[in-house]
């Protein structure tokens, strides 16, 4: 990225017709107060969003970190990297690593497959809009009321259950809430019931801006059904691929609401996700060092992956 | 070109600049300033604000308030704050600002005394010395509302763990409310062969996962429950493994709800007959009533018998409290009204609008069922035991809570789950001990 803003700032520099009126230094003739005061103004500007990130993101964060490292006493005291061990000794806390891995795999990979599925085959065709419009509507729902629909399925008393009895399936109905890993697995499936809007209309637009030249042009090559798809079509959704995953990926590590609301991270803290432990830690357990370490844990993980993927993913061309 | 042109023209004139910038300043400090200076706390005369995380129950305050405005000459304002896990924590932060609310409800045994360490609260021991020579507190509760042998919290209410039953059900099949253990299994399996399910036991919403448990244990033995809760017993003791094999059994015969039962459809499943016998707070008869059932007449309630006959009988009883701020607002008019909470008089209303019963045991439930219990629990002199939930240092009751709900699933074994509950133990208990020291 910061290659090509390069590129394009010696390009404007170096043009002596540079369409930019704004001198690139202070010309002689301008008054030093004038320029302190337009510095200024800049400033002040620029405080606002800088200010406002600092107290609302930053402070908060710098907080975080240093809590992390006193133990949750009454009276707290320096615990170096104690609330760090508590993955390898808590066996909530291992389990929760273990569901936000399941998270994090489930929620990249059947939006990414389903979405890219849907979009292709809604692309053309006269049922298409409708049934993107249902595809797509969970998307505007929000994670909250998702959940609620979804525990009147998955309680044992629940719709999932009943239908199952219904058609003579007795031995199948189960606490799909109730046991692990079961419990992960189905919301992990609740959930791409409702993401996969979003990576559908992402795909869409990835398919629209694909020359129709192109596509022509490996027609008349011979290549058709499959191998047109594999060969022509999906090396140009490459951007838009690199999108899903990259926001699915850090909706499955901050996976919160779903979770919540359908088990509280229960039976017995077996379906938290880190950012369940967080909050439970933190509010419910009263462990704020722990909770605190738990939460700088989750953030460099999120912002490790985030960063290493998009880095490798994302060119300056941004292809 | 033309918005580059534009960004020229508006660096010529830095004033239009400046006014912005000084406009989006001044509106900040506006803005903060009108945040900081909430009222909601301040002094209104004649009045006392009380913090609380019900808001269903903002009428019954007002009107018990109009009780204590005849004697003290103050009134309840209350301000709710649904969410209980923000209530905490606001209450904590505004306890130590000089805007406190003059009295807040708050849970009473360890949550109590975790707030009450902190100093924060008034030594209410006058008002209970009191309240003790008037007859309208029990000594059994004193130890739940204090900490370090003063008294931080005045009970707010008075609840017992009972079993509901729809009397319409039971008439059906030729039951009455059991009076011994085995009446009570008996009830069990005629409801089980009936097609009702005989127990209502959950774990969704977490804290549900403690009622059998408490109910359980100290129905084999009140004197170690109350061991138990005071870290003196262990959770491998026979006692406790005799109460979780008790709670399997039940669960095998398939005598209780799904572990993800929602008690939300409770009173309806009750009306429906889908469920036989619901245990739950005895506040729960407000929700029964509100399905159209009358209390006393279309259902009832009873206390669980104790396994043994031989056994002494007890309750699970469930009190918040109201507590005063040190920094309350209206700290005179908050004490003033805190010392006469427990008047019969207010009583009547708050336990009227409640349907439960009041801490005061001269205080009379309107509500026939609650009354019907009291009666029989002051008569037969019934050991009133405190809820789990309050009953330890929290971070040990979150945890085992959690233990217990993993049992409810099957995903351990009593076994397991006591040990794990017992280990929990010895280390919060420890932890506690050596911050009082």
């Amino acid at each position: 990225m910061s290659s090509s803003v390069d590129q394009r700032r010696s390009v404007f520099a170096a043009s002596p017709s540079s369409p930019d009126p704004r001198p690139v230094r202070p010309t002689p003739g301008q008054r030093p107060g004038r320029r302190i005061r337009e510095k200024l103004a800049t400033a002040g500007f620029l405080a606002p969003a800088v200010l406002l990130v600092s107290a609302l993101l930053l402070l908060p964060f710098a907080s975080t970190v240093y809590r992390s490292f006193f133990d949750d006493r009454r009276i707290s005291g320096f615990a170096g990297l104690d609330n760090y061990a508590l993955f390898l000794s808590d066996p909530a806390l291992t389990r929760s690593i273990q569901n936000t891995l399941m998270w994090v795999v489930g929620t990249v990979a059947l939006p990414l497959l389903l979405g890219l599925a849907i979009a292709v085959l809604t692309h053309t065709g006269g049922w298409s809009r409708v049934a993107r419009l249902v595809v797509v509507l969970p998307y505007a729902l929000s994670g909250s009321a998702v959940a609620v629909v979804w525990n009147f399925v998955l309680t044992t008393d629940g719709a999932a259950n009943q239908m199952l009895k219904a058609f003579g399936l007795d031995s199948l109905a189960q606490g799909w809430l109730l046991e692990w890993p079961g419990n992960t697995l189905v919301m992990i499936a609740a959930n791409t019931w409702q993401s996969a809007g979003v990576a559908v209309i992402l795909f869409l637009v990835g398919l629209q801006t694909i020359p129709p030249e192109t596509l022509e042009a490996a027609s008349l090559d011979g290549a058709a059904g499959w191998r047109k798809f594999w060969y022509v079509v999906l090396p140009q959704l490459r951007t838009v691929s690199v999108i899903v995953v990259g926001t699915s990926l850090v909706n499955g590590l901050k996976s919160f609401d779903l979770i919540w609301v359908l088990t509280q991270g229960g039976p017995g803290r077996a379906s938290e996700t880190l950012a369940v432990s967080m909050y439970q830690e933190t509010f419910l357990a009263l462990h704020p060092g722990a909770g605190a370490a738990v939460a700088v844990v989750l953030t460099t993980i999120v912002l490790v992956a985030s960063w290493l993927y998009l880095r490798r993913q994302l060119t300056p061309k941004g292809n | 070109m033309r918005s580059i042109g534009g960004a020229a023209h508006w660096s010529s004139h830095p004033l239009g600049r400046r006014s912005v910038l000084a406009g989006i300043g001044a509106g900040t400090v506006a803005t903060l300033a009108g945040c900081a200076r909430g009222d909601s706390t301040a002094v209104k005369p004649g009045t006392t604000s009380l913090a609380n995380d019900n808001a269903t129950w903002d009428q019954g305050y007002v009107a018990a308030g109009q009780e204590l405005k005849k004697l003290t000459g103050y009134a309840l304002r209350p301000l709710s704050n649904p969410n209980p896990t923000s209530y905490k924590q606001v209450t904590q932060i505004s306890l130590q600002t000089t805007k406190a609310t003059d009295m807040i409800k708050w849970a009473s045994g360890y949550f109590l005394k975790s707030l009450a360490r902190t100093g924060e609260l008034s030594d209410l021991s006058s008002v209970w010395a009191a309240y003790e020579r008037k007859g309208w507190v029990t000594p059994q509760t004193r130890e739940a509302m204090s900490y370090r042998g003063s008294v931080y919290g005045i009970p707010l209410y008075e609840s017992y763990y009972v079993f509901f039953y729809n009397t319409g059900l039971f008439r059906k099949h030729g039951l009455k409310a059991p009076d011994t253990w085995d009446e009570l299994l008996h009830n069990a399996e005629v409801l089980k062969k009936a097609g009702v399910v005989p127990f209502v036991a959950t774990q969704t919403g977490n804290w549900p996962a403690y009622e059998w448990f408490q109910e359980l244990v100290s129905k084999v033995d009140p004197t170690f429950y109350a061991e138990l809760i005071s870290g003196k017993a262990q959770y491998t003791d026979p006692q406790a493994q005799k109460a979780l094999q008790i709670w399997q059994d039940f669960m095998n015969k398939g005598w209780m709800t799904p572990a993800d039962f929602d008690q939300n459809n409770g009173p309806a499943a009750l009306k429906t007959g889908r469920v036989g016998m619901f245990l739950h707070g005895s506040w729960q008869s407000q929700g029964i009533a509100a399905t159209g059932m009358k209390p006393g007449v279309d259902f009832d309630a009873f206390v669980m018998p104790p396994v043994e006959q031989s056994t002494r009988r007890s309750v699970i009883t469930e009190s918040g409290v109201l507590a005063v701020p040190r920094k309350a607002v209206s700290h005179e008019a908050a004490m003033a009204n805190a010392a006469h909470w427990l008047d019969p008089k207010v009583q009547k209303v708050w336990t009227d609008f409640l349907q439960d019963a009041s801490a005061n045991p001269l205080s009379h439930p309107g509500n026939p069922l609650m009354a019907g219990l009291k009666d029989r629990a002051l008569k037969e002199r019934w050991t009133l035991l405190p809820r789990y939930g309050e009953s330890g240092p929290p971070n040990l009751v979150q945890g085992n809570t959690d233990d217990l709900g993993s049992f409810m699933t099957g995903a351990s074994s009593p076994r397991s789950t006591l040990r794990s509950m017992a280990s929990r133990a010895s280390k919060e208990w420890a932890e506690w001990e050596r911050d009082e020291a």
